[in-house]
């Protein structure tokens, strides 16, 4: 959880293989990092068991390249694809049992808190969509309730892809799939508008189409649960294996469903404005100029 | 034999848009060398893939021929590529990597 562990133990340098060499000389930890220099350094993520051409992958590569502090972050997940390659980081991860990894992030957040204080540590959950909205429900919508400092993100891939295509809650309507023959018979759950009920302070939709608004989404959702509360993103992360899209034609399927039904949303409460402003100087989030003039002849 | 991304260097250095380097699902399997660009007499550098990594997914093809339209990558079976990056052979430099390129099978073999 610092910059102490990303570096070799003393007599050790020539041993390791050269993965972890390039990793401690030339990886992110301790620099700025951005999406346009991908492909000069040595990323965080390493060779993993995903399928070809994954965009949930993807997402998780460049999710993990957002990070602001990669060497103080820890990463939760749950069953599900996603967390064959976010254990594969040279970050710590922390498996849950299904379905409680939003309660085990409490517990850490606050246990971090209380150990290191005010200097900032990052705790992100990544589980997909049936560790999120199905099994996970109870307790990713508890802990938005608490308003507990942590992000979560969801990778919806709309389907339970690691166990051969039954339905999940964020299915669409009308989906046939191969444990799921008859098609879903009912609507594809409105998380983004209950994280919104539940209070959370930054909540957005976003498709890997786009890497750089991958990256500026991951930095804000991270930095506002530093100390305003929870945050959640929600991502198309499609299944290429389960509803059958050609490896090469998976950023067309995204662009399609971006354009269709996925389109960027992002919904910033008031304080976490200010925050992300004043703090980390968000110019987009300042006050506009205009109000100060509008208020004098109000008090005149 | 299976199917590799193989990256024109002539036409991806004169663009040089880096696309493909941030659409690769891998990690640091598609990477970016000034050095092979530049040593062939182009303004800029070329994205360059480290094959023991790759798993042929195809999508920097769909996203070089759509997105950047620049036609500079296609999949070609892996024991004819003349010559190929593997991780073994990249080195780390400030702002780009460097790769001795071999022939891919010899290195794989070994």
């Amino acid at each position: 959880m610092s910059l102490d562990y990303v570096k070799f133990s003393g007599g050790f340098e020539k041993f390791m293989p050269k993965e972890y060499r390039d990793m401690v000389e030339h990886g992110p930890f301790g620099k700025k990092i951005s999406v346009s220099q991908m492909g000069s350094f040595k990323e965080i993520l390493e060779e993993h068991p995903m399928c070809a051409g994954c965009a949930m992958t993807l997402f998780i590569r460049l999710a993990i390249i957002a990070f602001p502090n990669p060497e103080d972050t820890i990463t939760v997940g749950t069953a599900g694809c996603g967390r064959l390659a976010i254990s594969q980081a040279a970050i710590p991860f922390v498996y849950g049992n299904y379905g409680d990894q939003n309660g085990v992030a409490s517990g850490l957040s606050r246990g971090l808190r209380l150990r290191f204080g005010d200097k900032p540590k990052d705790v992100v959950v990544i589980a997909g969509d049936g560790g999120t909205a199905d099994i996970g429900f109870q307790q990713v919508l508890h802990s938005w309730f608490r308003k507990e400092r942590f992000t979560t993100i969801m990778l919806d891939n709309e389907v339970y892809g690691n166990t051969g295509g039954q339905e999940s809650g964020m299915t669409n309507r009308g989906a046939v799939l191969k444990m799921a023959p008859l098609g879903k018979k009912f609507e594809k759950m409105d998380m983004l508008q209950m994280a919104k009920v539940a209070g959370c302070a930054y909540v957005a939709t976003v498709v890997p189409n786009n890497p750089r608004r991958v990256e500026s989404v991951i930095k804000k959702a991270v930095l506002i649960a530093r100390e305003v509360g929870s945050t959640y993103i929600q991502a198309y992360t499609s299944c290429n294996i389960e509803y059958a899209i050609p490896t090469d034609k998976v950023m067309e399927d995204a662009k399609n469903v971006e354009n269709d039904r996925y389109q960027f949303t992002e919904y910033v409460s008031e304080e976490a404005k200010q925050y992300l402003a004043e703090r980390y100087g968000y110019k987009e989030f300042l006050p506009k100029p205009a109000a100060p003039a509008a208020a004098i002849p109000n008090k005149a | 034999m299976y199917l590799v991304a193989d990256i024109d260097v002539s036409i991806c250095a004169e663009k040089s848009c880096k696309l493909c380097t941030q659409y690769c699902p891998e990690a640091n399997t598609i990477q970016y060398s000034e050095e092979m660009g530049k040593s062939k007499g182009f303004k800029y550098g070329s994205a360059y893939v480290a094959v023991d990594r790759c798993k042929g997914c195809a999508q920097c093809v769909w996203v070089c021929d759509n997105m950047a339209k620049n036609n500079a990558i296609k999949m070609i079976m892996i024991d004819q590529l003349p010559l190929a990056a593997v991780t073994d052979n990249i080195r780390y430099d400030e702002k780009s990597t460097v790769a001795v390129l071999s022939n891919p099978m010899i290195v794989i073999g070994n």
